[in-house]
């Protein structure tokens, strides 16, 4: 079972009328992974999820969501997976504890109240009703009513959008309890800063394509941007006793140095080697910076400011 | 099976408990109904109607006891579909493995539940107030009559809940397309007529004055309703095709 995916996507593609959202869209999710579907609005990315949830049959391509069709195994794909949709409202009487206690009777291995009530730090209004509740509130209940029946996957479709910082750290924290129940979680957002911190791999989805996969390691070296290192110029450096080192891009921007390139590992290597040999010392104020996914995600978009992405050229 | 009849037992409850909490649901739907049968009840008292010895009370309560079933049945439950379908509450049903029919059963009890109890409170007002009573040999009539009533105007709110687009309009909506039929049909006014012959014709081909003649006819000695309890039944079968045809899940 732990060897298969928990959910497998192979070119899938999806076309209302003329108009095609997903052009052949492939990954996959690992159980027990927190995994982010990024894209600017309009990419695709709740087209996916509704694909995956069993809401609309695909155009073209497979997907299976623990090893069913979802289109065809809506039911049985229900009672093990739990989801959270854009927008979606609650009746507007019921109280917090009265209706996570009913959507407990859907399921057929329910988790406890309590335990639901406090993965989502809402057990000091479970006695009121919904419609006097915040939006951050509101969405830890759908976390909740999510969660109601123990499932192996939760689909989370932008679950902080509109939030005031405040609402989407205690939502964070709550995906993060999630994660930390050992649940596969699929999420959608287009905040860089949520999938940085909440994803274990990031899939960026741009006009209906995959454009890269991975950890957000992986995503910026596939996007080919390089990791940099600065230190400050060295005196014998801005005098002109000591030339640069060979083999290294380095640019002297008065008082720092900066080198960019695709192996931190190598480059620091010759970098203090060249130190040591010039009698420079340890190289004052060293800082290593991996590509953010901010940089990595404004270079896909086209977004990037002029100086970044001339920096950002890999040697 | 039985665990969807547990389920949808358990959802009826969970709407009986919001619809009491909600004060406007239950303020339209008992305290409307009732205030119109104390005023204009009062109003008739002491009339008959014209050329008989029947007291006008003794069609006005029957009369009364159709609105407040279309009340509960029609305009409440397509008010409350509607809203439920625009707020997403039926799209996140969806997401969960309860079965639709468990679902829409729970909905359908809760909404007979209300439909029978405005029922007997209006009986009871009407038999106090009024001393207007069902005859006995009326009984079978009135229950099937309530029965068959219930059910068409419950399945006409699904099918009109389906053309609401917003939930603003889903109460105006529901009232304003029974409240013209039901004055032109005569519940508020036992004595009522006068209207043009094909609109008295048109009247007679919606439900509204159909449910009221079956309740009438179990109150007061009439020609037996065979016309209107199949007009109900061709109604019922009516909303539940355009039901099945236009029911969404989500807007």
């Amino acid at each position: 079972m732990t060897e298969s995916p928990a959910v497998q996507v192979r070119g899938l593609q999806m076309s209302y009328g003329a108009v095609r959202v997903l052009r052949g869209v492939d990954f996959d999710v690992r159980y027990g992974e927190v995994f982010c579907l990024l894209g600017p609005n309009g990419a695709g990315k709740t087209t996916t999820l509704e694909i995956l949830e069993g809401f609309r049959p695909p155009t073209a391509g497979t997907v299976r969501v623990l090893g069913l069709d979802p289109a065809a195994q809506s039911a049985r794909l229900r009672e093990r997976a739990g989801m959270v949709l854009q927008e979606c409202g609650f009746p507007r009487q019921a109280r917090v504890g009265e209706l996570i206690e009913i959507w407990r009777t859907y399921y057929p291995n329910p988790r406890p109240l309590a335990d639901l009530l406090e993965v989502v730090e809402l057990t000091t209004v479970r006695n009121t009703q919904i419609r006097r509740l915040s939006g951050g509130q509101r969405r830890r209940l759908d976390f909740a009513l999510a969660l109601a029946g123990d499932p192996d996957i939760v689909f989370l479709d932008e679950p902080t959008t509109g939030f005031d910082p405040e609402a989407r750290l205690r939502c964070w924290a709550a995906i993060e309890n999630l994660r930390g129940l050992g649940k596969t979680i699929l999420l959608t957002t287009h905040y860089l800063d949520e999938a940085e911190r909440l994803a274990d791999r990031i899939a960026i989805l741009r006009a209906g394509r995959i454009e890269l996969c991975g950890t957000t390691r992986e995503v910026a070296a596939q996007a080919g941007l390089a990791t940099r290192i600065s230190f400050i110029t060295p005196a014998a450096v801005r005098g002109g006793q000591v030339a640069t080192p060979d083999g290294i891009e380095m640019a002297v921007h008065g008082p720092r140095s900066v080198c960019h390139t695709g192996n931190a590992a190598v480059t620091l290597r010759e970098l203090l080697g060249w130190a040591l040999e010039n009698r420079l010392g340890d190289l004052d104020g060293l800082t290593v910076t991996a590509p953010s996914l901010e940089d990595t995600y404004l270079q896909l978009t086209g977004d990037a400011p002029a100086a970044t992405s001339a920096d950002g050229d890999p040697s | 099976m039985t665990r969807s009849v547990r389920l949808a037992a358990r959802q009826a409850l969970l709407e009986q408990r919001s619809f009491w909490r909600s004060a406007e649901y239950a303020l339209f739907t008992f305290v409307f109904p009732l205030m119109i049968l104390l005023l204009i009840g009062a109003a008739n008292v002491g009339s008959h109607l014209p050329g008989t010895d029947i007291k006008n009370t003794t069609v006005f309560v029957p009369g009364i006891l159709a609105f407040g079933v279309i009340v509960a049945a029609y305009v409440n439950l397509g008010s409350k579909v509607a809203v439920l379908r625009h707020d997403g509450v039926l799209k996140r049903i969806r997401t969960t493995p309860l079965p639709s029919a468990a679902y829409l059963g729970g909905l359908l009890a809760s909404t007979v539940a209300t439909a029978l109890l405005i029922t007997a409170c209006t009986g009871v007002i009407g038999w106090l107030a009024f001393r207007a009573g069902p005859r006995l040999a009326g009984l079978p009539t009135l229950a099937g009559g309530l029965a068959l009533g219930i059910v068409c105007f419950a399945v006409l709110g699904l099918a009109i809940s389906s053309v609401i687009t917003s939930a603003e309009s889903a109460g105006p909506v529901a009232y304003a397309t029974f409240l013209p039929i039901a004055i032109i049909s005569g519940v508020f006014d036992p004595t009522f007529s006068g209207l043009p012959a094909w609109l008295s014709h048109a009247v007679a081909a919606f439900p509204v004055k159909a449910l009221a003649q079956v309740l009438q006819n179990a109150y007061a000695v009439r020609p037996f309703p065979a016309w209107d309890l199949a007009n109900l039944a061709l109604w019922t079968a009516a909303g539940a095709a355009f039901t099945a045809w236009r029911f969404r899940w989500h807007t």
